[in-house]
């Protein structure tokens, strides 16, 4: 029951952020050359095709009216028409956005499962050789920009050693891209190798600063051994910070997928974002913007509601 | 036959700035079931002797010397061997309840894991005998609490889960390091009686680490003092605490504030100096501050706190009003009302003699200028970026702004001269200072606008008996040289005794008795207030051994 409230009225909380997103992408689309009608309409419309449009659907009707227009075309999944790919942008997202979920839950994945255990070892090691080797190496994998990162990959494992292809899977339902999982190797890696620098760092903070707390002292003190301690006390309270930061971590793995797709020539939400860029389709542009946000909000919800299961404090707290 | 020999201890911290001698040549014993006291004030080594016993200090300590457990050399030892040790032969109680439990496991557990270190049982057997400990320390309903996390438990019954775990293997050891310090009076009563009974039972012997000369009466059968690393004196508890040897044992016993708690006593306390500030001001004066049936409310809906119900309560011009009970009866909550900090709810604030929730803007803030507060932290309440003189400049720039530089100046070291800190220091930063400068900083900060009132939330709790003695010797001279009134918030009954002329009782938020100082705490009205004051250990063994049995034999009629 307290756990259904709780998501209810944290869903709803999340709706009304979605919400202020769309207050934020409609006042973009206005601040388009032309307008939503040219959003619509395409570049080759004349200055009369608009006027008539914008009277048509009620575009010269005041803001907030508008907003509501706005509000109702997306309900029923309209977000415009692609200048360039001459395609409704609902569709172009439809056919890209799974592709880049699995480019981006695999880095993840990739990412986060070498970094937890790592940072904890960083941890253990705090201020030996190993701890610095690691720490420099993490610091070499996330300054190094991901695309230069992606051709060293390709360089390396493609040109000197041919273990993996260099494009990703092509085509594009998700079944063709899985029924290639070679080629998705080096994607995946190239998109983990900051999530391991970066997790890494948090979980070796999470982990000091937990060996530092008094229970460590106490469990000590009742004749636990050292990795007895680790795993069941220290594991579990560092990993509750970490996994608040993965909900905000979502805008950087589409960042990341941007690169990455463009990379290895793998068509989804991030090569249609960049060609989209490229090409001032503003449409896609914003459609993309919205997508994203609504993805981020949802990670942040997810997050949440993990912490609150494997922190009871956390529903003491809030509910 | 000991459990616990210590030879020639010494530890040294190395630090970035160079080697801190923490221990030197300690030399102890603790016999089966005899219970050793450790006291001595902060810095004097007694927390790192316990740590060192049970080999868990920090990584940058260099120990020498032999400790002995039950045989056992720790010194040297590697950590499997300690953890062998650790939880059976030897366990330890610490002072923060609050911290000292894993957040995220059910305290079953945890008492488990301890029983399942040392005992091959299953989990379901180690599980029963976490029940059974919860159920020896005092936990009612076990079974229950066993799944419950520790935020779910208040601070006494934690105590008590660090207790079921540190007796879960019947130790020969039990080393107790402030164990009841973060704890009220009353709680901290019962998990004395319970560290007690758990160490009689099994013949356990106890190395006790305290500030508290109350605990030290109550439990100890003898007595170490040390003072900067080493042992000054070692003796018998009434030998020690009724006629110390060493001139430092002495000193700290002199500055232990002590609660009179007997009649015949009183006639001594009569021929004390009265209190400078209540002869110069006829009671019948207007009142600085007054609570009218107060009521504070935090949070909404049904998570709501009542923190304050029809509180009344009265500060008059030049007297001392102290505010006690245990933690979470409102008496911070009360302070911060008179301060114009909380809004009360309901009922009304008069500031001298004005309306405070009918004044707003400039008159209220030139209202609130009369009122100078000192808070219990000395660490936390200082802006560290700012120099000792710009803190306590700070509130003449915020309240007279038409002052120049060096009025100001002039004003800021008439204040310092005040609290009896010299000009040397005034350039210096908070944390350069020692715990008591820094509350003599912010009693100058509080002084500097010449306040007609001076609120005080445990002014001196966060600090060592010698220098609490001085910082309310201060406070009690400048109070008769400037006149202004105090509204004294403490948990301590003992110090309040000495410094409030009237005392006001809070309960869970509400007034449960007030009266002049020594008829309430001497004679009081209430059942809550007679069990406030029993639970308070005095520092004399014979007079605090015969208070307990008195209270036993209440308790079983």
């Amino acid at each position: 029951m307290e756990t259904t409230l709780y998501l209810a009225r944290r869903l709803l909380q999340a709706l009304a952020v979605i919400l202020i997103v769309t207050v934020v992408v409609f006042c973009l689309l206005h601040a388009l050359p032309g307008g939503p009608a040219r959003g619509i309409l395409g570049p080759q419309a004349t200055a009369q095709q608009i006027a008539a449009f914008n009277h048509e659907q009620g575009l010269d009707r005041p803001l907030p009216v508008q907003y509501v227009y706005y509000l109702r075309t997306l309900l029923h999944g309209d977000l415009g028409t692609s200048y360039t790919l001459n395609d409704a942008v609902s569709r172009l997202i439809e056919q890209r956005l799974p592709k880049t979920l699995v480019l981006t839950v695999l880095s993840a994945l990739a990412g986060l499962a070498p970094a937890i255990p790592l940072g904890m070892w960083q941890a253990v090691r705090r201020n030996k050789p190993a701890d610095h080797v690691v720490t420099a190496l993490g610091f070499v994998a996330y300054s190094t920009p991901v695309y230069f990162l992606g051709l060293l990959l390709i360089l390396v494992f493609t040109q000197t050693l041919r273990w993996f292809p260099s494009q990703a899977p092509q085509g594009d339902t998700l079944s063709q891209v899985f029924a290639d999982p070679v080629a998705l190797v080096l994607p995946v890696l190239t998109g983990a190798a900051s999530m391991v620098a970066v997790f890494s760092r948090y979980m070796r903070a999470a982990t000091l600063e937990n060996l530092a707390e008094d229970y460590v002292r106490t469990a000590r003190a009742g004749g636990s051994r050292p990795a007895a301690i680790l795993w069941k006390h220290v594991f579990r309270n560092s990993l509750t910070p970490v996994i608040a930061m993965l909900g905000y971590y979502v805008p950087v793995l589409f960042g990341g997928a941007l690169v990455v797709e463009q990379l290895f020539n793998y068509p989804g939400m991030g090569l249609l974002f960049w060609s989209a860029a490229q090409s001032s389709d503003y449409p896609v542009l914003l459609g993309c913007v919205l997508v994203i946000s609504v993805a981020t909000v949802i990670g942040t919800l997810l997050a949440d509601v993990v912490q609150r299961i494997v922190d009871p404090r956390v529903k003491a707290e809030r509910t | 036959m000991t459990v616990l020999s210590i030879e020639n201890l010494a530890v040294t911290f190395s630090t970035d700035t160079g080697d801190v001698p923490a221990v030197r040549d300690v030399s102890l014993r603790v016999r089966p079931g005899e219970t050793l006291a450790l006291v001595g004030e902060s810095g004097s080594g007694k927390s790192t002797v316990a740590l060192a016993a049970t080999g868990l200090l920090a990584q940058n300590a260099r120990v020498s010397g032999r400790i002995s457990v039950d045989g056992t050399e720790v010194v040297g030892a590697d950590e499997s061997a300690l953890a062998r040790l650790r939880g059976r032969t030897v366990s330890m109680v610490f002072q923060e309840p609050a911290t000292a439990l894993d957040p995220l496991s059910r305290v079953g557990a945890q008492i488990a894991e301890v029983v399942r270190n040392h005992r091959r049982v299953s989990r379901a057997e180690a599980a029963r005998a976490a029940v059974e400990l919860l159920r020896r320390v005092g936990v009612a309903e076990p079974e229950r609490r066993a799944s419950a996390f520790p935020f779910q438990l208040s601070g006494g019954q934690r105590q008590r889960v660090v207790i079921a775990m540190a007796i879960a293997n019947s130790p020969g050891l039990l080393i107790a390091d402030e164990p009841t310090t973060a704890l009220d009076v009353t709680v901290q009563a019962e998990i004395l009686d319970l560290l007690r009974a758990s160490a009689a039972d099994s013949g356990t012997g106890v190395l006790l680490v305290t500030h508290n000369m109350g605990v030290v009466a109550d439990f100890a059968d003898r007595v170490a003092v040390m003072l900067e690393g080493e042992v000054v004196e070692t003796g018998p508890v009434e030998e020690v605490l009724l006629r110390p040897g060493h001139e430092y044992t002495r000193h700290l016993l002199a500055a232990v504030p002590r609660l009179t708690v007997a009649e015949p006593e009183r006639a001594k306390y009569a021929e004390k100096p009265e209190r400078a500030g209540s002869a110069k001001e006829p009671a019948g004066s207007a009142p600085v501050v007054e609570l009218r049936d107060v009521s504070v409310r935090f949070g909404r809906g049904h998570r709501t706190v009542k923190a304050l119900t029809d509180v009344s309560l009265t500060v008059r011009a030049g007297e001392t009003v102290g505010l006690v009970g245990e933690s979470a009866s409102g008496k911070s909550t009360a302070a911060r009302v008179a301060l114009g900090l909380v809004r009360p709810d309901s009922g009304s604030v008069t500031l001298f003699g004005s309306d405070l929730a009918r004044t707003r803007g400039r008159p209220r803030r030139s209202l609130l200028s009369g009122v100078g507060v000192v808070l219990q932290d000395p660490v936390a309440s200082l802006d560290a970026r700012m120099s000792v003189a710009e803190c306590v400049a700070e509130p003449l720039r915020v309240h007279q702004r038409g002052m120049s530089a060096p009025q100001r100046r002039a004003r800021v070291a008439e204040a310092l001269e005040l609290v009896r800190l010299s000009d040397g220091l005034a350039k210096r930063g908070p944390r350069e200072l020692s715990g008591g400068q820094r509350q003599r900083v912010s009693l100058a900060r509080a002084l500097v606008l010449q306040p007609r009132l001076l609120v005080a939330d445990e002014p001196t709790s966060a600090l060592d008996v010698s220098v609490q003695r001085t910082v309310l010797e201060v406070i009690a001279e400048l109070q008769g040289e400037l006149g202004f009134a105090c509204l004294f918030v403490s948990h301590d009954l003992a110090v309040v005794q000495e410094f409030a002329q009237r005392v006001v009782v809070l309960r869970a938020g509400a007034v449960e008795e007030e009266g002049p100082t020594m008829t309430t705490l001497l004679r009081p009205e209430t059942e809550y207030t007679r069990r406030l004051i029993a639970a308070v250990p005095v520092p004399d063994p014979v007079l605090q051994r015969r208070r307990r049995s008195a209270l036993a034999a209440e308790a079983t009629t």
